[in-house]
């Protein structure tokens, strides 16, 4: 079925200073092929694609562009060779129209320009006026009008960076639609993704990076998805999780009181959640991206308005007070987005640590107590062996891992009767990760509730006593005990419940 | 049709028009031919420096330098002018001039890295240093007498020349905007900076350009400043740069960068540059002038903003709103 | 406390301060070898006197740029505070501290008024305090027009006790303008550095969201620095009025320029998030002196001092732009290029 091969990678390695970001790297990817390529953070997905749009340039190993070797590394090059990416948050101008948007940076006629976008819309059968202005588009459609800017390049090799993260479940499908009318044009498509589902709903092809090596490639109906899960695990995490599972604490869910509730809580973004968080334990709230599970918890956190229900807090109501007030109340939150919201990256360790409980009165009443900031400071950087050369480095110059672990640490300096962990291990390494996970375990055992929001389905198995699922907005599932597993997770996450498969 | 009355120009052009009716009704004699005619005449310099005050806000940046950059190439031709030269000598001089301050804070700004407003803010001072260096302090006059009627030669009844052939200039300047490939990238580039790199925009270049067309069209307007007052002091020029910025605004072009028109700089224009006159009509003295200008910017600004966060909080919202009723509503986003 | 002395010292060995002091004495050096009046004491205080304004007003816009913003307003309020003392003494008969007290009140309302646009509105902080200046000087010319005096000639003969505000001299040679300057620098730099107002000020500049989500309230203290610019102007303006014995409407007109210059000078990010009092104090100094020593040694008019200034402004911002990103070196070839195709 596969035409001629398109795009041929062989043996390609970049390091950014001591650090080997891709360490021999061989893919092909032929005409009309959908290649999922799948991987966790830090794999080395995004270096490769920036290698092949000529953003980077390879130390070693070369690039084939339909059986041509490409010599130059510059952006305009890949495209001159028909290579386009979709970028993950498309970068359209809000201002301009749905033509303009797609016919700006040319240097032919306007005219001719207009006819062949008509002529090519109709070729893969999409229907978009061509005079709206950008900033009314949906996201599925601005990434519709990401994807045209391409065809119009005569863009043979597509990229599409993780192109369901930001879409609502129905813009999902009417990509899905698109991807398979573009492959039929014998387009070759590199569709990067973390979603185990779509890869055998698009997918021609699978690829499976891990640690800067790509060691599983082949047709998609050669693969079930627990060969892929394993193809993403490291050898031995089998046995890690076993052993962590022990852990698992009995909770006398009939007598205890919650420490944090949510009743009927409704908001932008989510509807009707009612969940109970009883101390000591770690609640998992899982849910792919765009579930809504992060703006339970940036409103709950005082970030947005409430629409409707309850937060009540240890018997007191939390509901709509600002962020000021819930973090006195006993309530923190380690933001989704860290560098965005968590950071103060030109500030120093003490600095960040110290930033939220800067209205205690252990910290001075008007000046600043820079004694008990440093025992705070250094105290978070122990316990949670934090890598830093001292508390007056920088925090922009740490590692992911290491920023992170100053972020929970911030998050527990306010004594919080409930931490909520919004992807807590998001792009950090693994043995940072392992860290946190330690670190949560603890949290736990001191007797703090933990509500844990993640997509990362092992994180979820591998840390919750307990866990609820949130689709579209809604809570839609909750599992306990040996029900905590990754394919009910990622099932009900999808909106598939067990009923239902049964059905299909 | 449709598509004037929701530009963004359009409301500015309402309130122009609404402005003046007010005035009108407080005292009649505002609305004489003569009188509105004056106002459109004495409005020239200000449409100019502006319009080129757009192109740095199309591109999301600012200059403050106009003033100074007005005043000195108002300097430089009327010494050139007084001094015999010919006219186009003095005036290519002028515009070379004007382009090369564009072309220096360009390369601050778009090369550089450096933030706009220090940036302008530092050529300011050193223009207006300047202009005392190349004077001496001393006014510049006795300016031939021709250059000076150029100001006020009339084309059709108390309409000067000077004024239809500064509107031809802002139309053919807006048409070039609007259709061609090029003048479409300056609105690009304040509208989406990163997005323009991808598909390939130059942008560090187009920011240069605009910036030497700010520069070009500040030099204009100082040549056209020295026709109407006939000579430069050492303080010319002072103060256009905000007033420039206050008609971009008032013409509803967005300081974020990437909305608006020449066109709507050019309402803006003449409507500060009625300011004076709307408040002598209304029997108040010139003395309100800076107290009104200031407000008019701050309310314009403050209600834009508001508007803006409104219409980006309401997006979002319905955005998220939307994922909660997706699978109750089903079917293709369209 | 939490480091030794020698970190210390390697750290303020590698500071930005350091560079300023030793600006600051090439300044002696040349200004003192070129004409020997510019070392002479008397001579050298009594020039504080005139630039002391800017210094006093830069302390506190530093505050403002720390947070992500500026203040183009200041100069404006100078010439406000001193046309209401001036007013409401003459003409209204208020006793002098009063009409002082009145004054800096005013410009503490004219500063929430613009930080509160900027904070609660987001408006664009240049924007709002560009309409501020106008608004301001605006105000202060109508303020003008109600005193029985023409605006021109400014309103004088204020009272000795008034006066002596900045007449006084320390030891009969250091003037009070300077122990002014001095304690605020001291009162500055213990708000900003020691205080926990001032980490808030940093946090805000460094991160907004992430000091939100700190539980912090932005936008009050955004808002709380441009009242604190807007103080210090009117301290400035009620000591240039006392020392020039005159109150005027347009007095620090052309301030901006100079407190920009001084605070960025000082090295303060003007993207917000760093930023040091000392540092803005010992810029402010090395203007000051550009101003006096200049004229007196090089014959350079006044009025020539922007060029200088100006100057200074953009090798600092370009020099740091430079810095920043060593690439950016190159771009100057690519500019020549630029140019001869142009």
């Amino acid at each position: 079925m596969p035409g001629k091969t398109l795009l041929d990678i062989k043996n390609i390695h970049k390091s950014f200073g001591m650090n080997a970001v891709l360490k021999g790297i061989s893919l092909e990817l032929g005409e009309g092929e959908v290649l999922a390529l799948i991987g966790g953070n830090g794999a080395g997905k995004s270096t490769l694609m920036k290698i092949i749009m000529g953003i980077y340039h390879q130390d070693s190993g070369e690039l084939f562009v339909r059986g041509e070797k490409v010599t130059s590394n510059k952006t305009s090059t890949a495209l001159a060779n028909g290579i386009y990416m979709v970028p993950q948050e498309p970068l359209l101008f809000p201002n301009m129209t749905v033509e303009e948007n797609i016919v700006i940076g040319f240097e032919r006629k306007a005219s001719d320009l207009h006819r062949e976008l008509v002529e090519v819309m109709q070729e893969v059968g999409w229907e978009l006026e061509l005079s709206r202005k950008a900033s009314s588009l949906s996201i599925a459609e601005q990434q519709m009008v990401e994807i045209l800017r391409g065809l119009l390049r005569h863009a043979s090799i597509l990229i599409m960076d993780e192109p369901t993260s930001a879409l609502a479940f129905d813009e999902t499908e009417s990509l899905f639609k698109s991807v398979n009318e573009l492959r039929a044009k014998g387009i070759g498509i590199i569709y990067i993704t973390h979603r185990l589902a779509e890869v055998f709903q698009i997918a021609t092809d699978v690829a499976i990076m891990r640690d800067g090596r790509l060691p599983i490639r082949g047709k998609v109906e050669e693969f079930t998805r627990e060969m892929l899960v394993k193809g993403l695990l490291p050898p031995d995490t089998q046995e890690q999780e076993a052993t962590l599972k022990e852990h698992l604490k009995k909770i006398d869910y009939e007598n205890a009181a919650p420490v944090f509730e949510l009743q009927n809580y409704s908001g932008y973004g989510f509807q009707d959640i009612s969940l109970k968080v009883y101390p000591g334990e770690i609640l998992g709230l899982a849910g792919v991206i765009g579930a809504g599970r992060t703006e339970i918890a940036t409103t709950v956190f005082g970030r947005d308005k409430v629409l409707g229900g309850k937060a009540i807090l240890d018997g007191r109501d939390i509901t709509g007070l600002s962020t000021r007030k819930v973090l006195e109340a006993g309530v923190n939150y380690v933001p989704e987005d860290r560098h965005l919201h968590g950071l103060f990256k030109i500030s120093d360790v003490a600095a960040n640590t110290t930033s939220a409980m800067l209205d205690d009165p252990s910290m001075g009443r008007f000046f600043l107590n820079k004694k008990e900031e440093y025992r705070m400071t250094q105290k978070y950087v122990d316990d949670f062996r934090t890598k830093v050369t001292g508390q007056g480095q920088l925090v922009g110059s740490l590692s992911g891992g290491n920023q992170q672990k100053v972020v929970i640490g911030r998050s527990l300096s306010t004594s919080p009767k409930l931490v909520i962990l919004d992807e807590p291990t998001r792009g950090i390494d693994a043995a940072a990760r392992g860290d946190v996970y330690t670190i949560i375990h603890e949290l736990r055992n001191q007797g703090v509730s933990v509500l844990l929001i993640s997509s990362d389905m092992e994180e979820i198995v591998e840390l919750s006593d307990r866990v609820m699922t949130v689709c579209q907005g809604r809570i839609n599932g909750e599992f306990t005990g040996e029900d905590i597993n990754q394919d009910n997770l990622m099932a009900a996450s999808f909106g598939i419940t067990k009923s239902a498969e049964v059905e299909a | 049709m449709k598509k004037i009355v929701k530009a963004r120009e359009f409301s500015s052009f309402l309130f122009l028009i609404a402005l003046f009716l007010i005035v009108g009704i407080i005292n009649p004699s505002f609305l004489s031919a003569d009188n509105l005619t004056a106002c459109f005449n004495e409005s020239v310099v200000y449409i100019i420096v502006s319009a080129g005050m757009a192109f740095a806000i199309f591109i999301g940046e600012i200059d403050v330098s106009v003033g100074a950059n007005l005043g000195f190439t108002a300097t430089v031709v009327s010494c050139m002018l007084r001094d015999g030269e010919s006219w186009a000598l003095a005036f290519a001089a002028g515009i070379a001039v004007g382009a090369l301050i564009g072309l220096f804070n360009g390369w601050g700004v778009a090369v550089m890295g450096v933030p706009s407003l220090i940036f302008t803010l530092g050529t300011n001072g050193v223009m207006r240093g300047m202009m005392y260096v190349y004077t001496g302090g001393a006014w510049v006059e006795n300016l031939p007498a021709a250059f000076k009627q150029l100001y006020t030669t009339t084309l059709v009844g108390s309409l000067s020349i000077c004024f239809a052939v500064t509107a031809v200039l802002i139309l053919l300047i807006h048409l070039v905007l609007r259709n061609t490939k090029r003048g479409k990238y300056f609105i690009a580039v304040g509208d989406n900076p990163s997005g323009a790199t991808l598909v390939g925009i130059p942008a560090t270049q187009t920011k240069v350009a605009a910036y030497v067309i700010c520069g070009i069209l500040a030099a204009i307007a100082g040549i056209v400043f020295s026709s109407r007052i006939g000579f430069v002091t050492a303080t010319s020029g002072n103060g256009y740069e905000m007033k420039a910025v206050a008609a971009c605004v008032l013409g509803g072009i967005s300081l974020s960068g990437g909305v608006g028109s020449v066109i709507g700089s050019s309402i803006g224009a003449v409507i500060m540059a009625s300011i004076s006159r709307l408040l002598v009509f209304m029997g108040f003295g010139s003395t309100y002038d800076n107290a009104i200008t200031g407000i008019m910017l701050i309310v314009i600004v403050v209600a834009d903003a508001l508007m803006q966060r409104r219409a980006a909080e309401q997006n979002r919202r319905q955005r998220l709103a939307a994922r909660t009723a997706a699978h109750e509503k089903g079917g293709a986003a369209s | 406390m939490n480091q030794s002395f020698s970190q210390k010292a390697k750290r303020f060995l590698k500071s930005w301060e350091l560079v300023l002091i030793c600006i600051l004495i090439a300044e002696f050096l040349i200004f003192g070898a070129a004409n020997e009046k510019f070392l002479r004491p008397a001579m050298l205080f009594n020039s504080m006197n005139d630039f002391m304004s800017i210094c006093i007003i830069s302390l506190f816009v530093t505050f403002v740029m720390i947070t992500g913003g500026i203040d183009i307003q200041a100069g404006s309020i100078v010439g406000l505070t001193s046309i209401i003392i001036g007013v409401s003494w003459q003409d209204f008969g208020f006793n002098i501290w009063t009409a002082a007290a009145l004054a800096l009140v005013v410009a503490v309302i004219c500063g929430a008024l613009s930080g509160f646009f900027v904070a609660y509105c987001g408006v664009q902080a240049m924007v709002v305090t560009l309409g501020g200046s106008f608004l301001y000087s605006g105000i202060a010319l109508l303020v003008s027009n109600l005193a029985s005096t023409a605006s021109y000639q400014g309103i004088s003969g204020f009272p000795e006790y008034f006066k002596i505000l900045s007449k006084y001299k320390l030891f009969g040679l250091i003037p009070s303008q300077l122990l002014i300057f001095l304690a605020l620098v001291v009162i500055a730099y213990l708000v900003l550095h020691r205080s926990k107002y001032g980490r808030r000020i940093f946090l805000v500049g460094v991160n907004q969201q992430a000091a939100e989500y700190s539980g912090i309230n932005t936008r009050l203290i955004i808002m709380s620095t441009y009242m604190l610019s807007a103080a210090s102007a009117a301290v400035a303006g009620i000591v240039l009025t006392a020392y020039l014995g005159t109150s005027k409407s347009d007095l620090g007109a052309n301030f901006t320029l100079n407190i920009i210059t001084a605070v960025v000078l000082g090295g303060t990010l003007s993207t917000g998030g760093k930023g040091s009092v000392v540092g803005t104090a010992l810029a402010s100094m090395v203007i000051g002196l550009l101003r006096f020593g200049l004229p007196l040694c090089f014959k350079v008019g006044t009025q020539y001092l922007d060029i200088p200034v100006g100057i200074l402004l953009l090798v600092v911002v370009v020099g740091r732009a430079v810095a920043a990103n060593p690439s950016m070196a190159g771009l100057f070839a690519g500019l020549k290029k630029k140019k001869a195709s142009a």
